[in-house]
């Protein structure tokens, strides 16, 4: 509506100027309606109220009008009133004091005979959002939920929420979350109760996971869910996959209840069943296989008949379910063929799933479909088809007919696919040498001219060097190669010239003896710092002893036998687990493009130690500083960052935190005992049996003290920095230097209602967590330590089950004879958990 | 929970802003968005990804008809939550406003703004079927005529609150007024084929729909059962739909919202023919492309079938095309595409299209070959066969009229060379 203002404007008012002048002018009407009794007043204040609201939708700042907005706002007219809400919900958070003008005929309103007016003045009143004026909207919000209408109702459940934010105590103190809890079981109105649901916050605050369980039952059961709008299934549904049933019968009974949402018209609430279904079966081996063949079909019909917003959204979550298990989805191949209107990247997504489900049955119907891609219009999509042939190759067996295939390619002709062929030949030939003759008859009649990428042309050159033997006129087109060295920008394709041509050497060592001295010459007055460096290497390898160069530069090769997954399984387990999010269209977990900030309702208990401020936080607010900071590097701009800085180093709560400030006092209290003994190390405690072990970390010893055990001969460092990193990379370097299951103590069992818990307590005997996750009864931590003294890390792995109350402990050390005494450190501090 | 909504014109002016959270997001956001579009999809912001990650908020955006429906949120959740909620915003504003454009949405903000206030509040949806958002504010064509015709006083609001937010069938007001006791039910099919460059079908499957337009009385009850209903593969149903009398007997059973909805979505796969074939062939040698296409009838549904067009993109590197057909038009158009349109197939001849590409200078073979899209429209048959048995009609004071009707368009209908 914005070029439009002026023009109406001006007609309007001729005499006025423009520009500047026009908020002015508006006010200056707005005066003149204001006291107005004159019968068509109501159509002229719309009238000018409505272009008050659209320079403010084009982005003029109107709050001067403010006052006057507010004095015409006493109106029978509804329209208007609506009018003025919106405009006064936009500009009283900057003018507090002008807002105590709305308050009087807001109040006024919210007792109005008229429910939607009711209903409207509620919410505005509620969206005003100005601190000190928070008094004045209890009492109306009160009244609001015991309202006679279900209207009134549901705005008063969504207005605490909003209260809630801004003034939590306040809505405490005047009992809303009674008044909701109150609504939320009983109200016939299936809106009202789910909108008294939504405020996790306040139902957190009614303590509760145990209540909350006893919601979804009733809800579930009573098959009350299907009352409930679209949006509020898919809502509770999400609850619901938070929600740990009793036993496998209520799995079933639950399945059983919400299979018929997997048919519902919105795909959002198909989405979300599907979640609830995988969560709910994920210890269940077989019956989890079932749920997947149950979801297939809804998911391919979402792909296929909704619109294409909607479908590439669900084609993410299929991918990473085909992901998960391609042998389910593999009857289905055709379902994923390239259409010719699909936008490029739902092309893309669909070449890997094909790549993923190809197995003996379908391989050669989906390496046909796939070559008819190469030949596509769109380049980079001919390439990544290109591409998936390879990876189909390198995962199958029965190679030849796709080496054919990839062979065809070479003969199109053109410089992108067989640059791309190039290297995929190369990497074929490192797993299956065998292939070689086929493969190096039609590579040596390609002529290294017509291919520009640097990639093909490398991959090329690595194909002369490592069968020069076989090539006949290999040594003759390294040479030519050469003689161009100069027009060659790409450092890696001179790399490989230089390692070819060596290769080369030793293979035809007279026919090749010229070129590399040229190819040596060339490199080392070569300007790139690698391609130098790497010439000197060789130049001087061959003046020291050419055997020796020859054992360096042509070794015997073993095959290739599997070539390195770019995203590692945990990775993926995290995507899995945060199904139906951001994260699976990423194809990242949330962790890593989240800031903690803003992380989803439901994902507080993550963030719990990090943000509550206890007694001996300093080191922890370092820590927490840096997760952020990685956190943030990765996504956000430094003006967040900095806001994020400050919000945990004095731990405050912008709206989004305010649930963890909310749970902290409850665990921090339930720490109490071990962290008091931690805060005083100077104060020793001698009386209790359960703290010795503590005692003896903090280094402090009691030998004097008769029933102590024996001291352990190892001691952690206090203050252990490791970054994820270089966690993973250790983890995937270490052998395993001990495996074993422990026991918890059945109260450690029970209170390790999140992961929170366990974390902190691992924490006071030094023992660090770099990650942690899964659903009861089921954790996985990821802890580390180390030596006291030493740079030796150990790490562990280690699943919990609540239920059984056993762990599973893996654990990795640098230094693997320390790794026995560290194990018995881990698993008493272990079984002490729950005991302090 | 999305926490601001924007409307967005063709060239990135906001139209609408319309904040929900307690957290303001700053219209830059609107920016740069405006700059991402512009940098990955020359300023169509329907070509752009469905989710986009701006350096302060998650946008998800849906764009129809120039107009994008852009929502930022910072906070984790489900995507397609967020998508169909913004398809949905999208379809009850072209409802309420006849269609949806630019000048619409600006003529008619303030009933925008006021949809917006009773489809989303702090975050979340609220209410979102449209009859009853029709109770709450009444659409601009029916205050028009109240305005023009009874009196001279106007008001969008409607003056009671619906029964509907507390009634069992939310999807329906219980109380209808002047309904003229009709039913239509109508099925629309449409039929995704693939064939291959040798000619062969690779893939070929219908999506369908149950259209149902219903003005009927009080509170009716409604069965409707189908002859064939093995052959569906897959179903989605309006939430009207009772669940179990078609899990046991594939019996749709509901209470029908007033007006237009889709009752059930279903899949057909596995599809043995098409009922056109489309046979291109282009040679190439020397610097020129022959290209020839035959269209005909392959399998005759019993109906005459019309709006046929074949379209397909002109190769690169095409110096100059040549194209002439036996029977309609063919047209260049602008973004280098042929259009062929054939409308009905004649009984005489059957309709083919030749010419030549001439090549760029240097080029003596084709390489990329164009993949040809073909359109069709059958009235009156649903490929996929299914077909109704029967509709019954209770609880209505007086029998209601019934229509039945079927149609069956080409969906993505791709032929390649």
């Amino acid at each position: 509506m914005a070029p439009t203002v002026p023009s109406p404007a001006k007609s309007a008012s001729p005499s006025q100027p423009s520009g500047k002048s026009e908020v002015t002018d508006l006010k200056q009407q707005l005066r003149q309606l204001a006291g107005s009794r004159a019968p068509d007043a109501d159509d002229q204040r719309r009238d000018v109220f409505k272009r008050v609201i659209s320079c403010m939708t084009a982005g003029i700042d109107v709050s001067a009008a403010f006052g006057e907005m507010v004095l015409c706002s006493a109106t029978s007219d509804v329209v208007l009133k609506k009018m003025c809400y919106l405009y006064v919900g936009v500009h009283a958070r900057n003018h507090p004091d002008l807002a105590l003008l709305t308050i009087n005929f807001l109040q006024r309103d919210c007792r109005d005979q008229d429910p939607t007016i009711r209903g409207l003045a509620l919410r505005s009143l509620c969206s005003l959002r100005v601190p000190n004026l928070v008094e004045y909207l209890v009492a109306p919000l009160a009244t609001g939920l015991k309202d006679p209408s279900a209207y009134v109702r549901m705005i008063a459940a969504v207005g605490a929420a909003k209260l809630y934010h801004i003034a939590a105590t306040s809505c405490l103190d005047a009992e809303l979350p009674a008044a909701l809890k109150a609504l939320m079981l009983s109200d016939p109105d299936a809106q009202v109760s789910f909108h008294s649901t939504n405020n996790d916050e306040i139902v957190l605050q009614l303590s509760s996971t145990h209540y909350l369980c006893i919601y979804l039952n009733c809800l579930i059961c009573n098959c009350r869910i299907k009352e409930f709008s679209e949006w509020a299934q898919c809502l509770v549904l999400e609850l619901a996959s938070k929600f740990l049933p009793s036993d496998n019968n209520e799995i079933f009974d639950i399945m059983n209840l919400l299979e018929d949402r997997l048919q519902h018209a919105n795909g959002a609430v198909v989405l979300a069943t599907i979640k609830v279904f995988l969560h709910l079966t994920m210890s269940m081996t077989d019956v989890h296989q079932q749920v997947y063949e149950r979801i297939k079909a809804p998911l391919l019909t979402l792909v296929g008949a909704g619109s294409p917003e909607q479908s590439y959204s669900v084609l993410c979550h299929l991918h990473l379910l085909v992901m998960r298990a391609p042998m389910l989805f593999s009857s289905d191949y055709k379902r994923f063929y390239c259409q010719f209107s699909d936008p490029s990247y739902v092309k893309k997504l669909k070449l890997e799933m094909l790549t993923a489900i190809a197995n003996e049955s379908n391989t050669y119907e989906i390496v046909t479909e796939l070559c008819e891609y190469a030949g596509n219009v769109d380049v980079p999509i001919a390439r990544e088809s290109i591409r998936a042939v390879g990876k189909i190759a390198l995962q199958q067996y029965d190679v030849n007919a796709i080496v054919d295939r990839l062979l065809q390619f070479l003969e199109m002709d053109r410089d992108y696919v067989t640059a791309e062929t190039l290297v995929l030949v190369k990497d074929l030939l490192r797993k299956y040498p065998q292939w070689s003759h086929d493969c190096i008859a039609v590579v040596g009649n390609i002529s290294s001219k017509n291919i520009q990428e640097p990639k093909g042309k490398a991959a090329l050159i690595w194909m002369l060097g490592e069968y020069s033997q076989d090539m006949h006129d290999a040594p003759y087109i390294l040479e030519s190669l050469v003689e161009n060295w100069e027009e060659e920008h790409s450092p890696e394709v001179r790399l490989h010239l230089l390692t070819a041509v060596m290769k080369c050497f030793f293979k035809r060592p007279p026919e090749t003896q010229m070129a590399l001295g040229a190819t040596l010459a060339a490199g080392l007055s070569d300007t790139h710092q690698d391609v130098h460096d790497r010439a000197l290497f060789y130049y001087r390898l061959l003046q020291y002893d050419p055997a020796v160069a020859e054992r360096v530069v042509n070794p015997p090769k073993q095959a290739v036998s599997v070539f390195a997954d770019t995203q590692s399984s945990e990775i993926k387990d995290r995507i899995f687990d945060e199904f139906n999010s951001l994260s699976v269209v990423y194809q990242k977990p949330s962790y890593m493009f989240t800031d903690k900030e803003h992380r989803g309702p439901f994902e507080y208990s993550e963030d719990l130690s990090n943000l509550t401020v206890g007694a001996e936080t300093s080191e922890k607010v370092i820590s927490a500083q840096r997760y952020q900071e990685n956190d943030n590097d990765l996504l956000l701009s430094t003006s967040d960052k900095e806001d994020i800085g400050t919000a945990a180093s004095n731990g405050s709560a912008s709206t989004y935190n305010a649930p963890s400030d909310l749970i902290g006092p409850s665990l921090l209290s339930s720490q109490t005992p071990s962290e008091t003994s931690l805060i005083n190390p100077g104060g020793p405690t001698y009386s209790s049996q359960s703290n010795f072990s503590l005692d003896d970390l903090l280094g402090l010893g009691v030998p004097e003290a008769p029933a102590a055990p024996p001291a352990p001969a190892l001691t952690l460092n206090s203050k252990p920095v490791l970054d994820p990193g270089t966690f993973q990379k250790k983890w995937g370097q270490l052998a395993l230097s001990l495996s074993q299951e422990c026991s918890l103590s059945p109260q450690g069992a029970a209170s390790l209602m999140n992961p929170q818990s366990l974390i902190r307590h691992m924490q006071s005997n030094y023992i660090q967590c770099i990650a942690s996750g899964g659903q009861p009864p089921n954790y996985k931590f990821f802890f580390y330590a180390q030596k006291d003294g030493a740079t030796a890390f150990f790490l562990v792995e280690c699943i919990v089950n609540t239920a059984s109350a056993k762990a599973q402990v893996k654990i990795k050390a640098d230094d693997g004879t320390a790794a026995e005494a560290f194990s018995a450190l881990f698993q008493s501090a272990l079984s002490n958990f729950g005991l302090s | 929970m999305l926490q601001c909504i924007f409307l967005l014109s063709d060239s990135g002016e906001v139209m609408v802003e319309k904040q929900t959270t307690a957290h303001r997001v700053d219209r830059a956001i609107c920016g740069w968005f405006w700059d991402y579009v512009l940098a990955h999809a020359a300023g169509d912001a329907s070509k752009v990804l469905q989710v986009v990650v701006s350096p302060t908020h998650y946008l998800f955006q849906v764009c129809r008809n120039g107009v994008t429906f852009l929502a930022c949120t910072q906070v984790e959740m489900p995507p397609l939550m967020a998508i169909e909620f913004l398809s949905r915003v999208a379809d009850v504003l072209t409802d309420y406003l006849g269609d949806l454009n630019e000048d619409i949405i600006k003529d008619n903000f303030v009933l925008v703004y006021q949809i917006l206030d009773e489809m989303m509040d702090n975050g979340f949806p609220l209410t979102t079927e449209p009859n009853i958002l029709k109770d709450m504010i009444i659409p601009p064509n029916i205050v028009s005529k109240m305005l023009n015709v009874v009196t001279g006083k106007s008001s969008n609001l409607g003056n009671k609150l619906p029964d509907a937010t507390a009634s069992y069938v939310p999807w329906r007001t219980t109380v209808i007024k002047d309904a003229s006791n009709e039913v239509y039910v109508n099925i629309v099919e449409e039929l995704d084929a693939c064939v291959n460059r040798e000619g062969a079908l690779v893939k070929c499957e219908a999506y369908g729909k149950i259209q149902v337009n219903s003005s009927l009385p009080g509170v009716p009850e409604l069965t409707l059962s189908f002859a064939n209903p093995t052959i569906i593969n897959d179903v989605r149903f309006h939430p009207c739909v009772r669940f179990r009398p078609w899990e046991s007997s594939q019996i749709l059973s509901f209470v029908p919202p007033d007006g237009q909805f889709d009752l059930m979505s279903y899949r057909v796969k596995k599809l043995k023919t098409t009922p056109i074939y489309v046979k291109p062939q282009l040679t190439s040698d020397s610097g020129n492309c022959r290209v020839n296409v035959m269209v005909g009838i392959r399998n005759d549904p019993g109906k005459p079938i019309d709006s046929i067009t074949v379209q397909f993109p002109l190769p690169p590197l095409i110096a100059s095309a040549d194209l002439t057909a036996n029977y309609g038009t063919v047209d260049i158009l602008a973004d280098q595409t042929c259009l062929w349109t054939i409308g009905q197939i004649p009984k005489d001849k059957a309709p083919s299209l030749s010419g030549n590409l001439r090549l760029e200078e240097g080029l003596t073979h084709l390489h990329t070959f164009p993949t040809f899209q073909v359109k069709f429209r059958i009235m009156g048959v649903a490929l996929s066969g299914l077909q109704f048995d029967k509709l019954e009609v209770k609880n209505t004071p007086s029998a209601p009229y019934k229509g039945f009707r079927a149609q069956t368009r080409a969906g993505r209908y791709e032929v390649r060379s």
